[in-house]
């Protein structure tokens, strides 16, 4: 009964989301300098599917034992560039520093991040042995998608990995990670901006750090 | 900036010596018992620790309100002071009734009362306020603390359970404390951020949070804000 409602509805719903995705290039045109927002299309791909996709991956790149270490953070960094809005995640983990420097200088921040986080995270895919990845389901809070997914292991309880995700540009990027419960964009928030709390605001102060640590 | 320390620099302090002490005394007997012990051993420690804690655990689920939380946690203390030799194994697991700690921290923040500030202690290391109070509550409250004044058994259980404690749980985070140390620029403030979002994850029970919640608490500046910066 329920799917045969469902199906009652799917038609004229397909059909308006033809129809809108019609006339969306019209739309535009007329309205041309106004707002583009108010015309929303849906993503070529689902939260969920993203992340299935990163993980597949993940898996098929990072796992190679007989990849070099600095190779195999070359790879974590480059599937960053291609899942995360490191843009948006370079800013919020700044906190309101951002607002003290330039945009070269965000840009140059987010690539000693990416090495930052591969340095710490990228050699952990070597020691993967019958660990298993599951996605499961997304839940929706306010403007992001959360996709809930599970790393098991053959040795103690799984771990609940969540990934928050932003549709940009028809798109979903990933801008958070919380491995039970703890962020990793807030952690590392926090962490900064006490560094650069510490020494006296002065932004240049972490990237000193993060040079050090990554040999950039 | 994001966590509320007006005692920063004494807190700096004291997780310095935290450090120091823990380097010369804990951490090493944590790294014998982690290299030493088999896992069928760290298993029963690991059983026989929680299993002190579980008097506790259900007096707080009844604070909290919480009957079914608290008549299984009384539950598996009986089962497995019993069946299962002093708590050493967990039978009650075995009968799908599981272990949650709820301890009076997590109660006075359940009737909404926050963190407060935050505070290294001696020894124990990471705490607020709130916890510090409820680390006291829970002391007083705990049958184990006046039951050791009464009975030499129930004293050696309680000193016994004490060193154990510390012992397993330091255990238990060594790698992934390893790990940030290794890894972090600063371990303080990496530390007490960790501290406070693992607290409120074990307050909410592990459900899902609506994160908002979590930032709202300390942020200063969230997502929104930087997507909007970036798309400035």
């Amino acid at each position: 009964m329920i799917a045969m409602l469902k199906n009652k509805f799917a038609i004229p719903a397909a059909t308006a989301v033809l129809a809108l995705a019609a006339a969306w290039p019209l739309t535009v045109n007329a309205a041309n300098n106004t707002s583009v927002e108010v015309v929303e299309i849906a993503a070529e791909q689902s939260a969920s599917a993203v992340i299935q996709a990163l993980a597949d991956q993940a898996l098929a790149d990072l796992t190679d034992q007989t990849l070099s270490d600095d190779v195999r953070r070359k790879k974590f960094v480059a599937l960053m560039d291609r899942y995360f809005e490191m843009d948006v995640v370079s800013r919020f983990v700044l906190g309101r520093y951002w607002r003290s420097i330039s945009q070269e200088e965000i840009s140059e921040f987010a690539t000693l991040l990416q090495n930052y986080l591969a340095l710490n995270y990228a050699n952990q895919f070597k020691e993967l042995n019958g660990e298993q990845f599951v996605v499961g389901n997304e839940t929706q809070n306010n403007k992001d998608t959360f996709v809930n997914s599970q790393f098991v292991r053959p040795d103690g309880p799984p771990v609940s990995i969540v990934w928050r995700m932003r549709e940009f540009d028809n798109e979903f990027k990933i801008i958070d990670v919380s491995i039970e419960g703890l962020s990793m964009g807030i952690t590392q928030r926090d962490e900064f901006t006490s560094v650069i709390q510490q020494n006296g605001d002065d932004v240049s102060a972490l990237t000193k750090a993060l040079k050090a640590k990554t040999g950039l | 900036m994001s966590d509320y320390d007006p005692i920063e620099p004494v807190n700096r302090v004291v997780h310095g010596v935290n450090g120091a002490v823990d380097f010369m005394v804990l951490y090493p007997a944590a790294m014998w018992y982690r290299d030493i012990a088999p896992q069928p051993v760290k298993t029963a420690v690991g059983s026989f620790v929680r299993n002190l804690n579980e008097p506790l655990n259900s007096l707080n689920a009844f604070l909290q309100g919480d009957p079914d939380q608290g008549a299984a946690s009384l539950q598996r203390f009986i089962m497995n002071s019993t069946l299962g030799f002093l708590g050493f194994n967990d039978v009650a697991a075995d009968f799908g009734i599981e272990y949650r700690r709820e301890d009076f921290g997590q109660t006075l923040a359940h009737y909404g009362i926050g963190g407060g500030p935050y505070i290294v202690l001696p020894l124990l290391g990471p705490s607020n306020l709130r916890d510090t109070t409820g680390i006291a509550v829970d002391y007083v409250a705990n049958p184990l603390t006046w039951g050791a004044e009464n009975s030499d058994t129930i004293n050696a259980l309680y000193w016994g359970g004490l060193g154990a404690t510390a012992l397993h749980s330091r255990y238990s985070t060594i790698n992934q404390l390893n790990e940030l140390q290794k890894s972090s620029i600063d371990y303080y403030a990496a530390l007490r951020s960790l501290y406070r979002q693992q607290r409120n994850t074990a307050i909410r029970n592990g459900t899902p949070s609506p994160i908002s919640e979590v930032e709202d608490e300390s942020a200063s500046f969230d997502f929104d804000e930087a997507v909007e910066a970036a798309s400035e």
